[in-house]
């Protein structure tokens, strides 16, 4: 497992220099995707691997949306290269395979499988995107705890 | 006099306005260029033109497009179309422009130097050809390992994915189209990992697992997510139009590795993986 997390912290920051990320934010695009592949190995032992990728996903873009707010970067930078690990490239190639090999019912279970999980990542992203940016801040919480202060006096 | 005075002036106003657009254009259109979000490249032409005091403006970004109009009490209307080809990804250049259009809004920036800056920003170089080579074969090898390939695969893809990457920063250079990059490389890849897994070697090497590992420098990330955070945020056009680019590129991959794998099969009969 340690394995693990240390080989997706570094295909993460690879593919983040693909992606021409300035080199302040490597650490935090490689922490960010390992995080999301840790969790998506724990989630894998006891769920399916679609509802492991959603799960994942979503603390991807949660610790990305976060970072934005710390790092005072674009979000993009934190979400692409945090989803790489995700994403289903094996599921694609063996529905690829099977599919030259003329064995389509694999290739049908796979390509269901691949979209399953691409799906999945849709899902993740679209779930905590729809959060309000401002929850995302130190006032807004601050204001929350007064306000809810007020409304227990008033009570 | 008086009258040329007043005319001068308004042309000046004018002048100003034309400048100002033509900067919150340039600034949209490099951001879009580098892969930004459609919703980015909209709130940073709006920032910019609202704080250089432009009353009234609509932008209407595409992927592949930019639709600006702005009006001010007395004067011209402006209008432009930009169209924007698409480039590659420089993340970098994105979070430049956006602090950039940050900076303007909080008005700590002139309009001369804003200028400035962003043609700085636009001359921002690329990571070098050997580093991005290194960072494909290191990246690759620790995604066929993730994918439960063993050391001797992981060695491998290291190789394979270099020369992927060298090949696709030499064809970078000149205006190839996507389907034929995308299956040549799925087609090299897929020759390179034969040949690997045929050389007589004392340990095992799993062709499968070279292949999953070295198509990783070809797969669209940023198109895939830029079009699902384009969808969530209702621009639909540019949205789908990049999904279903990103849902063909993993098309072309699959045609390059799968017609080479079956030449393969017909060729040797099925002794594969």
């Amino acid at each position: 497992m340690i394995i693990d997390f240390i080989c997706a912290f570094i295909g993460t920051v690879a593919f983040s220099h693909l992606y021409n990320v300035p080199k302040k934010h490597y650490m935090y695009c490689g922490l960010v995707g390992a995080l999301g592949y840790l969790c998506y190995c724990l989630a894998d032992i006891r769920t399916s691997v679609t509802f492991a990728t959603f799960l994942a996903t979503m603390l991807v873009v949660l610790a990305s949306r976060v970072l934005t707010i710390i790092r005072k970067c674009p979000i993009t930078i934190f979400l692409i290269s945090g989803i790489f690990p995700l994403v289903p490239g094996a599921s694609v190639y063996n529905t690829a395979y099977y599919f030259v090999i003329n064995d389509l019912e694999q290739a049908t279970v796979w390509g269901i499988n691949s979209l399953k999980v691409a799906f999945a990542i849709v899902l993740g992203i679209v779930f905590i995107v729809s959060i309000p940016r401002q929850m995302f801040t130190r006032e807004y919480w601050k204001i929350w705890k007064v306000q809810r202060k007020k409304k227990k006096v008033v009570s | 006099m008086y009258n040329g005075k007043i005319i001068r002036e308004e042309k000046h106003n004018d002048s100003q306005m034309h400048r100002v657009l033509d900067l919150a254009l340039k600034a949209g259109r490099i951001s879009l260029r580098n892969g930004a979000e459609i919703f980015r490249v909209e709130e940073t032409i709006e920032y910019i033109c609202r704080h250089y005091g432009i009353e009234e403006m609509d932008a209407f970004v595409l992927s592949n497009g930019i639709f600006l109009t702005a009006y001010s009490e007395g004067k011209e209307v402006y209008a432009r179309v930009k169209h924007v080809p698409a480039g590659g990804t420089h993340l970098g250049i994105v979070a430049e422009v956006n602090d950039l259009s940050r900076e303007i809004a909080a008005g700590h920036v002139t309009l001369d130097e804003a200028y400035k800056r962003l043609k700085e920003i636009e001359k921002m170089p690329a990571k070098s050809a050997v580093s991005q080579i290194f960072a494909a074969g290191i990246g690759s090898a620790v995604f066929c390992y993730l994918m439960r390939g063993n050391v001797y695969d992981a060695l491998f893809t290291t190789i394979i994915a270099g020369l992927l990457q060298a090949g696709l920063v030499f064809i970078s250079q000149y205006k190839v189209s996507k389907i034929i990059t995308n299956i040549l490389g799925g087609i090299f890849i897929t020759l390179c990992a034969i040949l690997a897994s045929s050389i007589p070697l004392p340990f095992e090497v799993n062709l499968s697992n070279i292949i999953i590992g070295c198509i990783m420098p070809l797969i669209p990330g940023v198109l895939f997510v830029n079009a699902i955070r384009d969808v969530a945020s209702s621009d639909f056009i540019s949205g789908l139009v990049k999904l279903l680019d990103a849902l063909l590129v993993f098309v072309y991959i699959a045609v390059g590795v799968g017609c080479v794998l079956g030449a393969y099969a017909d060729l040797f009969g099925g002794v594969m993986i």
